[in-house]
């Protein structure tokens, strides 16, 4: 089984790159990596977000869904060429990482934990198109790009919240409080300050266009740190 | 001075510094495990007041957070009440209401950290099978059984506990704990942490009384609620 897992993996390295021509050949990819999890969640009896090799992969899915969706209609341009990379870089890492095969452990066995755990990856994955439309935005320096990123950081902002909000009743059931001072936390607070204040910042008259533009691009960076340089780098409450 | 708390900008650059705040506090933490392990252990006041008082230099960003939320809450009520005077018309009561039920619910929320960091308890402790503990408030927990599910290869794989709890020596409830499952009592809740089997079958439990979790969730509630309209609304308008 890991084997083939594997072969999947490495198949949907080749498969990506088709959707470089145009965004919707990203479909059997996608279609691809469904089964992938599917099968892995079927194996194990939960969906694999579990861990370095989970999340990345996950994540790669999520971002690679949203890209379709956002994208649809777009000729190969910039939008392709920043984000099947991305999508390709998450997944070698997700190859590189050490899978963590079994079940849930009992602490993660609630439907709250999936719910806060889809959501942020839905989140994160739009966030990062957020930002690949601020890039475009800059380069052609076009204002439906600019709308584009703003309608994808509004909507990863109200997913993003509504995790958080999960995750909140998910620590309130497991250790008996909603919030816990951890690195952690601190950094996803930091992520929800950070597209609060893009999200105000828009509406401050004179601070529309590059400026806030630019910061949409900086919250992508900030997300990368608190999903990844968090966990590596800092003690919390979230190292499963 | 009525300006600066009206002003949209006073929103912007405050949650700019408590991004910088949150940035620092999060180097600092790991820094001083001394001081910022029993942040978590007991109500935040008694830490404020018995550790981080004494700590000024590790804590100075943990205080300067404090007055930045209290910055961001006068202001969020000052915008709030701004917004939602003068004229009303039919067709913009949702686009306009729906922020201030964003920031309801996020003062919400803010109340309720500070309930929990004042008021309430967290006791925790190990607890032998078939133990009897008081707890404050004229109540008591007895561990009656602890129950164990191992897979093929002996390795444990849930667990569960069952306990009855008394009030005024009479019982008032009896239920099983497990990962994720308390028992609740009120605001009372008994959470199972761990078992420990080293001197007979124990349990590591925990007994917290948090009066704001309920007020978490009713801002959670209202803030989801709000934002997902306010979505709706500008996806439909852009």
């Amino acid at each position: 089984m890991p084997f083939v897992s594997l072969s999947m993996e490495l198949l949907l390295c080749i498969l990506y790159p088709l959707a470089l021509y145009r965004l919707w050949l990203m479909l059997p990819a996608l279609a691809l990596h469904i089964v992938l999890i599917v099968s892995t969640a079927m194996k194990y009896g939960r969906i694999p977000l579990i861990g370095l090799h989970d999340t990345l992969g996950f994540l790669a899915f999520t971002i690679g869904a949203v890209a379709v969706v956002a994208g649809w209609k777009r000729n190969r341009d910039l939008f392709s060429y920043i984000t099947i990379p991305l999508i390709l870089l998450l997944l070698a890492g997700s190859i590189a990482s050490p899978a963590m095969p079994g079940a849930l452990p009992p602490v993660l066995k609630t439907i709250w934990f999936e719910l806060h755990v889809i959501l942020s990856f839905v989140s994160y994955a739009l966030f990062s198109i957020g930002s690949v439309f601020g890039i475009l935005s800059l380069y052609y320096n076009e204002e439906r790009a600019e709308n584009n990123q703003y309608r994808s950081l509004l909507l990863g902002y109200v997913l993003f919240s509504t995790a958080m909000i999960f995750g909140g009743i998910w620590a309130y059931f497991a250790w008996g409080t909603y919030w816990l001072w951890t690195p952690k936390e601190l950094w996803t607070t930091i992520v929800w300050f950070f597209y609060s204040l893009y999200l105000h910042a828009r509406l401050v008259r004179g601070w529309t266009g590059p400026k806030v533009v630019w910061m949409g691009i900086i919250g992508f960076v900030i997300v990368m740190f608190t999903y990844a340089g968090v966990g590596l780098l800092m003690k919390s409450s979230h190292e499963f | 001075m009525r300006h600066f708390f009206l002003s949209l900008k006073t929103a912007v650059w405050t949650l700019f510094v408590m991004v910088c705040l949150f940035f620092i506090g999060s180097y600092m933490m790991p820094m001083h495990r001394e001081v910022f392990g029993p942040m978590n252990n007991n109500l935040l006041f008694h830490w404020v007041k018995d550790v981080a008082a004494d700590n000024v230099w590790q804590t100075w960003w943990f205080f300067a957070a404090l007055a930045g939320l209290v910055l961001l809450t006068l202001n969020t009520i000052f915008c709030s009440i701004q917004a939602v005077r003068g004229k009303w018309s039919r067709s913009d009561f949702l686009l306009r209401i729906s922020p201030q039920v964003i920031h309801i619910g996020f003062l919400f929320i803010l109340f309720a950290h500070l309930l929990g960091a004042g008021w309430g308890y967290k006791l925790s402790g190990m607890m032998p099978e078939g133990a009897y503990a008081p707890l404050p408030e004229d109540l008591a927990l007895r561990l009656n059984q602890i129950h164990v599910q191992t897979d093929a290869r002996g390795f444990m794989t849930d667990w569960s506990v069952e306990a009855s709890l008394y009030e005024n020596n009479h019982l008032v409830k009896r239920g099983t704990l497990g990962p994720n499952a308390p028992l609740f009592w009120g605001a009372t809740g008994i959470y199972l942490k761990s078992l420990n089997f080293d001197r007979g079958p124990a349990a590591l439990l925990l007994v917290a009384k948090d009066p704001g979790a309920i007020w978490a969730l009713v801002g959670g509630v209202l803030f989801t609620l709000g934002s997902v309209t306010l979505l709706a609304l500008k996806w439909k308008k852009s």
